[in-house]
């Protein structure tokens, strides 16, 4: 493996919720190599967007956090952080929705340059320029133009664009992605996808992309991890989890979906719905939606197990599993 | 003989601006033409995907046949019968939609079971003291528990308001159906049990089913034929296999490029389709896929392409479709 970037480790957020608290993610841990792409999929309220917000320190007020962050800011291996270690400095984000997340009383423009203002002290000017610039680099036509323009001037794809440009100003070593593509339309997501994959291999940069799109995840990540309710319930290289899921969770994603390319075979789909945080079902979190659920499911531990060199699943019967599935 | 639900040139506008500034400066008004021109005839049980981006008109097709935005021109004809902008609610009955998000398209003020009663007391589908059972009855067609009846749309999960959603829709006994991304809002786990639920209601009740969306892996699993808009027009209009087997529009062939595959790695700075829609209100000359096409040429700047082809439903607007086969429009 490369060398690590970003270590997470046994991370858990417990928030306020009415009366009582929630524990949204629980456990969850995540090693990231120099110039790697993880992909983190799952369906809302599995946690993953405030697994990755807390990497940056960005979870809502009130959110408690336990567990060890570690990242790498120089050559050296990764040491503790706090988030205005990496603020503006070795991690950016960008988020799902462009419309809200741009600041609109700001120009394009300022927004962009306001990074390298703070963080490298550069003139007005220069920071103007590195704006321009880097607008040109993430395929905005026209950028003096639009660098005078203000958000709600734009369409949903190029606000994403200076969204992106925003985050690369600081010239992060990790970009976090939180559904970056889910707002937008299928031709501009296939431009944006293309956008991060060129960025990603230029500038040498990890990323970490978080998506209830599997195949989106497919296009960009070399490694996934599965979460659900709060937990991740499998990783593996992307290729080796889409041709041979190792937990349940993970084949029934797969196989409710309709695949682009297959015909109408019928959906799967998943009983149930996903469980609420303030009452994760016993045992797996999974079994009571599962197919392959036996009676020990609900006792069981969680522990995520390594399956073969580089790949782990939290399923206690990956035997049974493995037969009964393909 | 004509066909079940026949749509003639529909046209919608909107108008965008004030239309005194334009009067006084001696422009047009300023109307954005949403749906520009579609015409196409659906049978009796079939299963229509209407399938384009945002802004694309799609919608709002989706709503003129409704009836729930004015048609600036064209016709809509039900069983040979005219449907026009002001609807008897026995016409209106006929056609019902299924909305995107169930979480705003609800009352959440009423139980859903004041929701279902308030319909078929005031279309009097059935007499005032079958109503309870009525309401169990279309609890179980879209496989909900009966309990729910009691709870407010706040109480339920996403899937479960879209089915309350389409239960909605069905009270009315209608003949067709319009779900307008019905699925869209959905967590990708409930999705396919609303996909199958709405191909089995086709089945069991007959409907005609128009499934507007913009995943087209989506519309593949519902649709028979699938209509492909791109800025108010209809590009293309096929057989949903023909369509996925052979795309003859160049924006279909570029839709399906675009859209994410299972075990295919993106290469960097690659797209199958440069470039944003140009605005409905400037719209380009002549095709109006031609600044982002990739097979342009001269004529295609000159002249707009009609939505034509070797059939009925084997139509395409491009000049380039059908090359080698004969053309009737």
């Amino acid at each position: 493996m490369t060398k690590r970037l970003l270590e997470v480790e046994d991370l858990r957020i417990t928030l306020q919720a009415g009366s009582g608290t929630i524990t949204p993610v629980d456990g969850v841990n995540l090693a990231l190599g120099r110039g790697e792409a993880l992909g983190i999929a799952g369906e809302s309220g599995s946690g993953k967007s405030l697994t990755l917000k807390s990497i940056i320190g960005l979870l809502p007020q009130g959110a408690q956090v336990e567990g060890n962050l570690r990242f790498a800011l120089g050559d050296e291996s990764p040491i503790p952080y706090t988030s205005t270690d990496v603020h503006g400095r070795g991690i950016s984000i960008i988020f799902q929705e462009p419309m809200t997340a741009l600041n609109p009383t700001m120009r394009v423009g300022d927004l962009i340059a306001e990074g390298p203002r703070i963080h490298e002290g550069l003139s007005k000017t220069a920071a103007r320029e590195r704006a321009v610039e880097l607008m040109r680099q993430v395929g905005i036509p026209a950028p003096e133009r639009r660098a005078k323009m203000w958000p709600h001037q734009l369409s949903g794809g190029l606000r994403q664009r200076v969204m992106i440009a925003t985050a690369l100003s600081t010239r992060p070593k990790l970009l976090l992605c939180d559904e970056p593509t889910t707002a937008l339309d299928v031709s501009i997501q296939d431009q944006i996808l293309g956008l991060l994959q060129e960025i990603r291999i230029n500038l040498g940069m990890s990323i970490i992309f978080v998506s209830h799109d599997l195949a989106v995840l497919g296009e960009l990540c070399d490694r996934l991890a599965i979460m659900y309710a709060g937990q991740i319930v499998e990783t593996g290289p992307t290729d080796d989890v889409f041709t041979k899921p190792n937990h349940p969770y993970t084949e029934a994603l797969m196989t409710s979906v309709p695949s682009f390319d297959a015909t109408s075979v019928k959906l799967a789909g998943i009983e149930g719905h996903p469980p609420d945080p303030r009452s994760f079902p016993p045992g797996c979190r999974f079994s009571p939606r599962c197919r392959y659920a036996r009676e020990d499911c609900t006792e069981a531990d969680f522990e995520l197990v390594a399956t073969d060199a580089d790949r782990s699943s939290a399923c206690i019967h990956t035997e049974v599993f493995a037969e009964g599935g393909r | 003989m004509s066909a079940f639900l026949e749509v003639r040139d529909l046209t919608v506008t909107f108008r965008v601006g004030s239309a005194l500034k334009a009067r006084l400066r001696g422009e047009p008004p300023p109307d954005l033409t949403a749906v520009d021109g579609i015409s196409f005839t659906a049978e009796r049980g079939e299963s229509i995907g209407i399938v384009g981006e945002s802004g694309c008109g799609k919608s709002t097709l989706a709503k003129a046949i409704t009836g729930l935005v004015p048609v600036a021109s064209g016709s809509l004809h039900l069983d040979g019968n005219p449907l026009t902008a002001r609807r008897d609610p026995a016409t209106m009955r006929r056609i019902q939609m299924v909305f995107q998000d169930p979480s705003s398209s609800l009352n959440p003020s009423l139980t859903i079971e004041r929701m279902l009663s308030e319909l078929l007391n005031v279309h009097r589908i059935v007499p005032r003291d079958a109503i309870a059972d009525r309401c169990g009855e279309l609890m179980e067609l879209v496989e909900l528990p009966r309990s729910l009846l009691k709870s407010r749309p706040g109480r339920l999960s996403g899937g479960q308001r879209q089915r309350v959603g389409i239960a909605r829709a069905l009270a009315l006994e209608p003949e067709v159906l319009i779900a307008d991304e019905a699925v869209a809002a959905l967590d990708v786990s409930v999705q396919a049990p609303v996909l199958n639920l709405l191909n089995s209601l086709r089945e069991d009740l007959g409907l005609t089913l128009m499934f507007i969306s913009h995943d087209l892996a989506v519309v593949r699993y519902v649709s028979d034929r699938v209509i492909v808009m791109y800025l108010g027009r209809a590009v293309e209009d096929r057989s949903t296999a023909e369509l996925f087997d052979d795309p003859r529009h160049p924006y279909t062939r570029a839709l399906m490029a675009a859209a994410p595959k299972f075990g295919v790695k993106k290469a960097p700075g690659e797209s199958a389709l440069k470039g944003e829609p140009p605005s409905a209100l400037k719209l380009p000359s002549g095709c109006r896929f031609r600044p982002r096409c990739p097979i342009a040429e001269e004529i295609c700047e000159q002249t707009e392409p009609d939505l034509a082809g070797p059939s009925p439903i084997q139509r395409a607007a491009c000049h380039f479709a059908w090359d080698g086969h004969e053309v009737r429009s």
